[in-house]
């Protein structure tokens, strides 16, 4: 259960990123953020395993507050969140497999990860997790000689090397197009039922929202404005949507009959 | 058009008339246009106007009135011009021509009948043009005529090859004493043996003397050197200082016949000999044969060449060494996503970039300069410019690597739960050492191509040897020279190439 109690966030220059924002997300929920660019859905995000530290609030994960932590506490609870990103974040010049190893960083003492020395679980557990995304063959191939769906897909293969029992994912399917985004928030939310993996997404797409969230909230200007369960989402139409956030809404289109045979494009 | 129409409506009219516009710019050319409101335009022609006349007059009074005899009229000068530099006489012209159409154009800018013609621009480009090709000495017709002449000169560069191979020679020789002047007791001739020999009749005789008088006339046979084979005959004066003879002003250089023997008649040649040289001295006439009949080996240009190079590569790859060690460190004070935290930082930054922007600028071969004044002529001078500059060059190409690092990778091992030196390995590591390694083989390469050059300066490496053939006019030495540099230069090129392409 993580619970986010009063979180504000002003950066330096004073934006106000994050204004009081309070929710709460059950463990095996998946949770999507929506709101315009610039609403704080990032930053809230960040907050969340702290690679930006909030100005006040607690965010509670099953008792512990994280904004409280520090060193090598801070970096235990990381790597039980996994996190995934618009722009994948892989290390480009690097293999594939590197790429998914450094997931396994958390668990690896400091001399041993220097010299690149991973056991061969954790290189079985990498070659599995490339194998479950079904780019094993690719694992030996520079990161960025991977098409956008594939890098995205190392992206999940890194965090699951976490074994996470919460993923954050910052717009994962934006850089992605409509058949690749169905394909990726798939596997998202596979992971999400059979493992059990709290996700929290931020998305833009009404229909990506309807089909795979099981709440939703709507960020504006650093503010929940929104709160809904899985049936508010199902009944929201296009106007509703349009109303929380901002008028460039827009649907992925009508493809979501096919996505469960296609399973992504290669 | 409308849009056109609409700038110059909004144009604000200009201060006086266009006539008077035009008669200001005949006093001062320009002038009119800044009057009529083309402040920019106006002040770029002034300036611009007078420079080109200032350069002429320079021109014209350093190539033609300073040279030979001085002339004052008008009309002579013109002469002299039109003989020695005719290319002024029609600068001249084009900027008189410059001249009318400025005062033209500052009569249509005046009325707003136009925005600017762009014609005055480009005259005044082509009286530029004329200058620089004056000024520049530019003579293409030269380059034909002594492109021609100097053929074989560069035939020489192209194809030194025969200079890097010699034989080792073998001498024969014999000689016969001469006594100058005549005694009572002149040397005898030498005997007729097995072994090669030369004699002369008479043995003594006088100098030939500075007002053309001719000395004695030898008659000389030679005997049982190899035959068929070019014979040098030498003298040799009392202080066994050798010279060659020369008959009609060419060295002699005869050819023994098929027993190996010689019969020839030379003039004992005048000879300063010195006042405290008293009595008969003994000369000597000698007969050489010089034959490379020895083994087949490397030159001594060869071999020197071959050293040079290997020092040239060395100090070039030292250089990069010691460049690398010491613009490691400095650039991660001149990457200014580093240094922006706090106004200390950004000071530094700033001190280092400026610094390394001036030790950049300044050429190696100033640096070498500098150096060897401080530790003397040699490859460790080159070795300091060298790295100086490479320091100051990588330094800011480390930098700049730096600087472009992506955040994203890094958030992203962060996210994993990895401390601070995994986070570096992992994220900031992989993504700087493909360029600081490509930076690195590029600098090596511009340094082992500087150390070929910094020798003209004292710096070491084959450049030393390079200036000294070429002004000994050694161009067969000199073209070896340049052929390693090129050899070197080019495997070089291939070879930072291809480890370039496999790091990035």
């Amino acid at each position: 259960m993580l619970e986010v109690r009063n979180l504000t966030k002003i950066y330096n220059d004073g934006t106000v990123a994050l204004h009081n924002v309070n929710f709460s997300v059950d463990d095996g929920e998946f949770l999507i953020v929506i709101g315009l660019s610039g609403s704080g859905k990032s930053t809230l995000l960040r907050c969340i395993n702290r690679l930006i530290d909030p100005t006040e609030g607690e965010i509670m994960w099953d008792g512990i507050d994280l904004t409280k932590l520090k060193g090598t506490e801070l970096r235990n609870v990381r790597r039980k969140i996994g996190m995934v990103f618009q722009h994948f974040n892989l290390v480009k010049r690097s293999s594939v497999l590197t790429n998914v190893l450094t997931g396994r960083l958390g668990y690896t003492t400091a001399w041993r990860s220097l010299f690149g020395k991973f056991s061969h679980e954790d290189r079985d557990r990498a070659l599995g997790a490339l194998e479950r995304l079904g780019i094993l063959d690719q694992a030996h191939k520079r990161a960025d000689e991977l098409s956008g769906g594939q890098q995205q897909r190392v992206g999940v293969a890194r965090a699951l090397m976490q074994e996470p029992r919460m993923i954050l994912a910052d717009e994962p399917v934006a850089s992605l197009d409509p058949v690749l985004a169905h394909s990726l928030l798939n596997r998202l939310e596979w992971l999400n039922q059979e493992e059990k993996i709290t996700i929290i997404c931020s998305l833009h797409y009404l229909d990506l929202v309807q089909r795979y969230a099981t709440r939703v909230i709507g960020l504006m200007n650093g503010e929940v404005v929104y709160q809904g369960s899985r049936e508010d989402i199902r009944a929201m139409t296009d106007r509703e949507f349009k109303n929380i956030y901002g008028e460039e809404a827009e649907r992925v289109g009508g493809i979501q009959g096919e996505i469960g045979s296609n399973g992504g494009a290669k | 058009m409308t849009k056109v129409q609409n700038t110059q409506t909004e144009q604000k009219p200009s201060l006086v008339h266009p006539v008077i516009a035009m008669l200001v710019s005949i006093v001062v050319p320009g002038f009119g246009h800044v009057l009529a409101r083309a402040w920019q335009r106006g002040i770029l022609i002034i300036a611009s106007f007078f420079t080109i006349l200032g350069l002429t007059i320079w021109r014209i009074n350093q190539d033609v009135i300073k040279i030979g005899q001085k002339v004052s009229k008008l009309g002579d000068i013109i002469d002299k011009i039109l003989r020695l530099q005719p290319i002024l006489l029609v600068t001249c012209i084009v900027a008189f021509i410059l001249y009318l159409l400025i005062i033209f154009d500052a009569y249509q800018v005046a009325a707003r009948k136009t925005k600017g013609a762009t014609r005055v621009f480009l005259v005044l480009l082509v009286t530029f043009f004329l200058l620089g090709w004056q000024i520049g000495k530019i003579d293409l017709p030269l380059f034909a005529r002594e492109f021609g002449k100097s053929k074989y000169r560069i035939s020489q560069i192209f194809w030194p090859w025969e200079e890097a191979v010699s034989r080792a020679e073998t001498e024969v020789a014999a000689s016969q004493n001469i006594q100058i002047p005549c005694t009572d007791n002149p040397p005898s001739p030498n005997p007729i043996t097995e072994d090669p020999w030369i004699r002369t009749t008479p043995t003594c005789g006088n100098l030939s003397q500075q007002d053309g008088a001719p000395g004695t006339t030898l008659s000389i046979e030679v005997g049982n050197f190899s035959p068929n084979t070019e014979t040098e005959i030498l003298w040799s004066d009392p202080l066994a200082n050798e010279f060659r003879a020369r008959q009609e002003g060419e060295y002699l250089i005869l050819t023994t016949d098929d027993q190996g023997g010689l019969q020839f008649n030379i003039v004992i040649p005048y000879r300063l000999v010195p006042s405290s040289a008293e009595g008969p001295q003994i000369w000597k006439i000698k007969a050489r044969q010089l034959s490379a009949t020895g083994e087949i080996g490397p030159s001594e240009i060869l071999m020197l060449a071959m050293s040079k190079m290997i020092e040239t590569i060395f100090l070039g790859m030292m250089a990069t060494f010691f460049g690398i060690i010491l613009a490691l460190p400095v650039s991660f004070f001149a990457a200014k996503n580093l240094m922006s935290g706090t106004w200390i930082t950004l000071l530094i930054y700033y001190i280092v970039r400026t610094l390394l922007n001036i030790v950049r600028s300044v050429e190696p071969l100033i640096w070498a300069v500098i150096a060897v004044a401080i530790v003397g002529l040699g490859p460790f001078a080159g070795i300091i410019s060298l790295t100086l500059h490479s320091v100051a060059a990588l330094g800011k190409l480390y930098s700049e690597a730096i600087e472009s690092i992506d955040h994203g990778p890094i958030e992203a091992v962060q996210a994993t739960g990895a401390n601070w030196l995994q986070t570096v390995v992992y994220a900031v590591v992989p993504q700087i050492v493909p360029p600081f390694v490509s930076f690195t083989i590029y600098r090596w390469d511009i340094n082992v191509r500087m150390s070929t050059i910094i020798g003209l300066v004292g710096g070491g490496g084959i450049g030393y040897l390079l200036i000294q053939w070429i002004r000994l006019l050694d161009f067969k030495a000199a073209g070896i020279a340049v052929w390693f540099i090129i050899l070197t230069v080019a495997t070089l090129d291939n070879v930072s190439a291809e480890i370039r392409q496999r790091f990035v």
